[in-house]
């Protein structure tokens, strides 16, 4: 049974159609990525997921429909997600946006908190500093620390390299794979940044105005030359 | 001299506390609450009620006061506010509309003169020439705990954290796990509370009537509009501010003009800085 199964998603923001007839499933224990352009719908299907969008269609966590769930209630069910503009609480400190994101995870502090700074020793440095002040990679740790303080199973993160030098990718990237191998999470993220996706993901799904056009291994998708040019900027 | 600092400072806590029931519904509901007076009105009468006519003790009818300001915030926010969501101007319209039918009930129910509240602790103390009732530096003393205590609230738990974090990206909170429903639900009902504590002793300070509700909500606005939507700290200080511009005012120029440079001020501010001295809009 795959751990995360969306079927037939179709999403609208007002009138308009965002996503169309969108099914993915997601096996656990893997990392999953979706590629697509901008304004593709990359972040409205992870918004979907999380109960933030109007839809139709079904979604499915460890075969329990969370298609009507509220958004604490998937939370606490297990999954994390960084959105990609981070909406992190600019004049909390580096600490107190952690402590929110264990606001359905109380139990669990120490433990997370813990590993969070493990994974990134930098926001242990600047526990103290406003994110308002913080570079974007410092914003994107952050983010990706607060999806963790609840605790998940399943983290979500909408392209975590957007704006982020090469070197903090190349972290990010390694975060993610360690979040999968030594803390036993799946990760399903959105890139507009290929090789990348490509070199993270063992399954990759690609998004195009709101449908899903092609999927499969890194290999399969790099030897289609259609996708290749359209999709990874080589031929 | 002395004499103005001390009652700048006694009317500066009680202003502060006043102000921070509005600022905290403002930040974390982003709602212009001009109903907020009436929890002044309903507090000092609930007091007026329980403690004088019932005659039941007075820190019990401070806490009677609290109840009915809570409750009063609760159904404001269940009534009004949330089946009105997003529309500012509706909510403004029918909240000021409910602050004057508060004020209709309260003649029906006490009649339309003003009422002497009994000081919560009687006797006077004289300071250099200041007369200062126990009853006022007692509000102003439990002012500055209430706020205290808020402030290690906001800051130290998680129901804290969690109202921040709605004032600040509601959408950062709302994948935290946090139910924005809950949270401002409770932030209502405390601003009720706060309100109608604020009204006890708005009221032993002045008089106990049908439209004093209007006072205190220009207070409430002229802080938040001088300080910005901001911290519980930025409201302190512009407390101060407008505490002490009433107080020298009433001293060095006319008693009767003392509210007028407070509105003069909200004005000029509103020109000047429209985003106000500290201005941002998180808690």
């Amino acid at each position: 049974m795959a751990m995360l199964d969306i079927k037939n998603l179709n999403a609208f923001y007002g009138k308009a159609q965002a996503l169309h007839d969108v099914s993915l499933s997601v096996e656990e224990g893997s990392i999953i990525a979706i590629v697509g352009a901008n304004g593709a719908g990359k972040s409205t299907l992870l918004d979907s997921i999380m109960g933030l969008t109007q839809f139709t269609g079904d979604i499915h966590l460890d075969g329990r429909s969370i298609a009507s769930a509220r958004t604490r209630d998937i939370v606490a069910s297990g999954v994390g997600y960084a959105p990609e503009r981070f909406n992190l609480f600019p004049y909390m400190t580096v600490r107190d946006n952690l402590m929110v994101g264990a606001y359905t995870a109380r139990g669990d502090i120490s433990r997370n908190l813990d590993m969070v700074y493990r994974l990134f020793p930098r926001l242990k440095e600047r526990e103290k500093q406003e994110t308002s002040s913080q570079s974007g990679g410092e914003r994107q740790m952050v983010s990706l620390g607060r999806a963790l303080m609840s605790s998940p199973r399943l983290l979500i993160v909408d392209e975590p390299t957007i704006g982020l030098a090469p070197k903090v990718c190349l972290e990010i990237a390694e975060v993610l794979k360690r979040l999968r191998d030594d803390f036993s999470l799946t990760v399903l993220i959105t890139e507009q940044n290929a090789n990348f996706a490509l070199s993270l993901a063992e399954q990759v799904q690609v998004l195009e105005s709101g449908q899903l056009v092609a999927s499969g291994t890194p290999a399969e998708l790099s030897s289609d030359e259609r996708l290749a040019a359209a999709y990874f900027g080589h031929a | 001299m002395l004499q103005v600092l001390i009652q700048g400072l006694l009317l500066s806590g009680l202003y502060a506390l006043i102000a921070v029931g509005f600022t905290l519904i403002f930040s974390v509901g982003r709602v212009l609450n001009l109903a907020y007076g009436a929890y002044l009105l309903i507090g000092g009468y609930a007091y007026f009620y329980f403690a004088q006519t019932l005659g039941m003790p007075k820190f019990a009818g401070v806490l009677m006061a609290g109840i009915f300001g809570c409750v009063l915030g609760l159904l404001k926010f269940q009534l009004i506010v949330k089946p009105l969501k997003g529309n500012h101007v509706a909510i403004e319209i029918s909240t000021l509309i409910l602050a004057v039918f508060l004020q209709s009930t309260v003649i029906f129910v006490f009649g339309d003169s003003s009422k002497i509240l009994l000081p919560i602790i009687p006797g006077v103390e004289r300071v250099a020439g200041a007369a200062i009732p126990f009853s006022n530096l007692f509000a102003a003393i439990a002012s500055w705990i209430i706020l205290l205590s808020l402030w290690w609230f906001v800051r130290s738990t998680h129901m804290g954290r969690a109202m921040q974090a709605v004032s600040m990206d509601a959408k950062g909170a709302a994948i935290s796990g946090v139910d924005a429903n809950r949270v401002n639900m409770f932030t209502w009902g405390l601003s009720g509370a706060l309100g109608a504590i604020a009204g006890v002793f708005f009221a032993s300070y002045t008089q106990l009537y049908p439209g004093m509700w209007v006072a205190p909500l220009i207070i409430a606005v002229a802080v938040v509009i001088v300080g910005g939507i901001g911290s519980i700290i930025g409201t302190l200080i512009v407390a101060h501010i407008v505490g002490f511009l009433e107080i020298l005012t009433s001293a060095y120029i006319a008693p009767e003009l003392r509210g007028v440079f407070t509105m003069l001020l909200i004005i000029v501010i509103l020109v000047w800085r429209p985003s106000g001295l500290f201005g941002r809009e998180e808690l």
